[in-house]
């Protein structure tokens, strides 16, 4: 009988044992990295990534390309005859999270300048308040914050605005690969974002939109998804999704015999998931990247960008990386332009249709919105072929200029506000 | 919504949701016979699947054959199950309950950062097995061969469970331990030795799930964390400690979480806490939760 009792005691204890579990999973566990620099009085650049959870092996790929970018200008005098301090936080990939390191960065750090995140979510909010703020935030990641009429003059833009990503592929396949499609969407915005821009396009080239399927972020089983899309028989399906969910919907895809029947076109592709899906990878399977080491055959300067990254950290940068490089790059010529360190908004004007070549071609940054005006790639997976970092082939560059639209449409009358997403 | 859709679609896709299920089987009974033998709640459940993962992935580039790759997940696995029993969780009995939860926590957090130093944060890809790919015609239905392996796997290992803690001594010493381990001692059983057992077969039971669903995705570090979460809402659903439940509430979920991504796809994960949700306020035991259970 006590026995008894205790047991009902502890499944109570259980349920309230798996309720904080739960909520303590959830967020992942808080993980900060602070760098000292002795060095006074420096100019302080203070990022964010995410360090810890599914998507660290990208934030990692920030925090190298970050670190890279400012010990070269620290190798160079540093900027303005200052030493460049850089910070840097675990997001978490957390719009709390992030906006707290924010504030850390402003008021306990005394940043000049703020960058990074992995979500445009997160960018939004932070954009907010280095707006309030008056402090210059570089975004890594693809971000929205660009549009519409009251955008920030303290934020930038360095990967793209996402319907450039869904543009720039979508033009490709509806080329190449057929005109019937079938989407499956990551249930938030971004995943929508992309969404939007296909089915825009699929309407001005009079492709065939058959249905799309939403699915929570972190769903790992994809397999329930397919039955429906196997039976609308597309040409190719459109994944709208990242990381690990990309990976499971891939695999499981390749699993159902699917790519035999059909091509799989991810709007934003990473080397990590070709990586994780190895031989599932094949060239049924295209994907878009706003950057891919090979450009190294292309470009001198992304040859010479590529040898440095490879020579200090061993492995290829991902597009992640690669935009954090710009951007913390761009900032710093801006502020070299300027000549200032105290007057941001001098160094915002300054950063206004700044041309540079960093990593890829001749690049440059919209004076009207800030947003970093660079190709979009399309490379096609290579399956077992694949070794090494030699996972796909590039068979397409779209220039920014094609797929980004005016400034007055980015401010005022974004033609996609037009479509309806369906349910 | 569902009447203009093709039977054999609809099949379809109640069969992904039973391999979906037979999954959540694995993971929850191993859970249900840990907190049963003895009552800690383990967090690192998920995690324990995770190593499991990354078991086959290593014995399958060693040796590249799948079925070393399972055997050698539950039973390397199921040994360190084992010996974190005996040697971390062995001192914490008979204090506060909650100090082997917190356990189990840190463990969920610390392994896999140990995981990803030694591979690295980007996961690692495991191929179907040959033999089990492709898919077998049943009339007009297509089922992937994997996902039939999943099913009949799962049905083979719940039988030998079953009857291994029914008719075998050692099953029946455990299933006594789990009613009332004082009195099985006062008997003469080394019930110490029992629970370290119990311990390594629930451990042994999340590494399988792990290693038969590394092939649908990867072995990533953190895939844990959402298998930790299936595991308790199929327990709590199934009813604490009951195999059993475990089963019909590994089942009813997948089935659930398939039908649910079929009609409303944006749904899916949260139809299973509303499941759990609805369970725990009609039926607080969950479906099997006798709490003197078999």
């Amino acid at each position: 009988m006590k026995k008894r009792l205790e047991k009902t005691m502890s499944r109570r204890t259980f349920l309230k044992g798996a309720a904080a579990g739960m909520a303590l999973l959830g967020p992942g566990v808080p993980f900060i990295t602070r760098r000292a620099f002795a060095q006074a009085p420096p100019i302080k650049y203070g990022t964010m990534h995410p360090l810890t959870g599914v998507y660290s092996v990208l934030g990692a790929d920030q925090v190298r390309a970050t670190e890279m970018a400012v010990e070269e200008w620290n190798a160079k005098g540093g900027l303005l005859g200052r030493k460049i301090a850089w910070v840097h936080r675990d997001d978490q990939l957390n719009g709390a999270v992030a906006l707290r390191r924010a504030k850390e960065f402003l008021e306990e750090e005394k940043c000049d300048f703020i960058g990074g995140t992995l979500s445009g979510a997160l960018s939004l909010a932070i954009s907010e308040f280095a707006c309030k703020n008056q402090i210059p935030f570089v975004a890594y990641c693809q971000s929205d914050m660009v549009l519409g009429a009251d955008q920030c003059k303290y934020s930038a833009g360095f990967m793209v605005i996402p319907y450039m990503a869904a543009l720039a592929v979508s033009k490709y396949a509806f080329e190449n690969l057929g005109k019937k499609w079938y989407s499956l969407t990551a249930d938030y915005r971004w995943g929508q974002s992309l969404l939007e821009g296909w089915i825009w396009q699929s309407e001005q080239m009079g492709a065939n939109f058959l249905g799309n399927a939403y699915a929570p972020l972190g769903a790992t089983d994809f397999s329930t998804y397919f039955a429906k899309i196997m039976a609308a028989n597309p040409d190719f399906i459109v994944m709208n999704n990242l990381g690990a969910d990309q990976t499971a919907a891939i695999k499981q895809a390749s699993e159902l015999g699917l790519t035999k029947k059909m091509k799989i076109v991810c709007t934003k592709t990473a080397m990590h998931t070709i990586k994780e899906l190895g031989a599932a990878y094949d060239d049924n399977i295209f994907g878009g990247k706003t950057f891919f080491w090979k450009l190294r055959d292309k470009y001198p300067t992304s040859k010479k960008f590529m040898d440095n990254y490879m020579k200090r950290y061993g492995q290829p940068i991902e597009q992640d990386g690669e935009s954090g490089y710009v951007a913390t790059n761009v900032l710093f010529m801006a502020v070299e332009k300027a000549g200032t360190v105290a007057d941001k908004a001098k160094i915002m004007t300054a950063m206004e249709g700044l041309k540079y070549e960093l990593t890829k071609g001749p690049e440059y940054v919209r004076a009207c919105d800030h947003q970093r005006v660079q190709s979009y790639l399309i490379v096609k997976g290579k399956g077992r072929r694949a070794k090494d970092w030699d996972l796909a082939d590039i068979v397409a560059e779209v220039p920014g200029e094609n797929i980004i639209m005016s400034c007055e449409n980015n401010a005022k009358k974004l033609p996609f506000i037009n479509v309806k997403l369906p349910k | 919504m569902l009447f203009d859709v093709p039977w054999n679609v609809i099949a379809l896709q109640l069969f992904f949701g039973l391999a979906l299920g037979s999954i959540y089987v694995l993971l929850a009974s191993g859970l249900s016979i840990i907190y049963g033998l003895l009552d800690v709640v383990n967090f690192a459940h998920g995690t324990f699947a995770m190593l499991g993962a990354y078991a086959v992935f290593v014995s399958v580039s060693l040796s590249d054959s799948f079925l070393i790759g399972i055997l050698s997940a539950i039973i390397i696995i199921g040994l360190i199950g084992g010996l974190v029993e005996f040697v971390l969780l062995k001192p914490l009995y008979g204090k506060d309950p909650l100090l082997p939860l917190l356990l189990t926590f840190g463990l969920s957090v610390a392994i896999p950062d140990l995981i990803k130093i030694i591979f690295g944060l980007i996961g690692k890809p495991v191929n179907y097995p040959s033999s089990l790919s492709g898919a077998t015609l049943l009339g007009s239905l297509i089922l992937p061969n994997y996902r039939l392996f999943i099913i009949l796997f799962t049905l083979v290992i719940m039988t030998s469970l079953w009857l291994f803690l029914k008719k075998s001594d050692l099953g029946m010493i455990i299933r006594a331990s789990t009613r009332d381990s004082l009195m099985v001692q006062v008997l003469g059983v080394n019930v110490s030795r029992i629970w370290t057992t119990g311990f390594a077969i629930g451990i042994g039971l999340a590494a399988l799930a792990g290693a038969i669903s590394v092939p649908m995705m990867a072995a990533t570090p953190d895939m844990g964390v959402d298998m930790t979460m299936v595991a308790f809402v199929v327990t709590v659903v199934g009813g604490l400690g009951s195999l059993g439940g475990a089963i019909v509430g590994g089942l009813f979920i997948g089935l659930v979480v398939a039908i649910t991504s079929f009609i409303a796809g944006e749904y899916a994960t949260v139809s299973m806490y509303f499941c759990m949700a609805v369970i725990l306020l009609v039926r607080p035991r969950g479906l099997f939760g006798e709490i003197g259970r078999e």
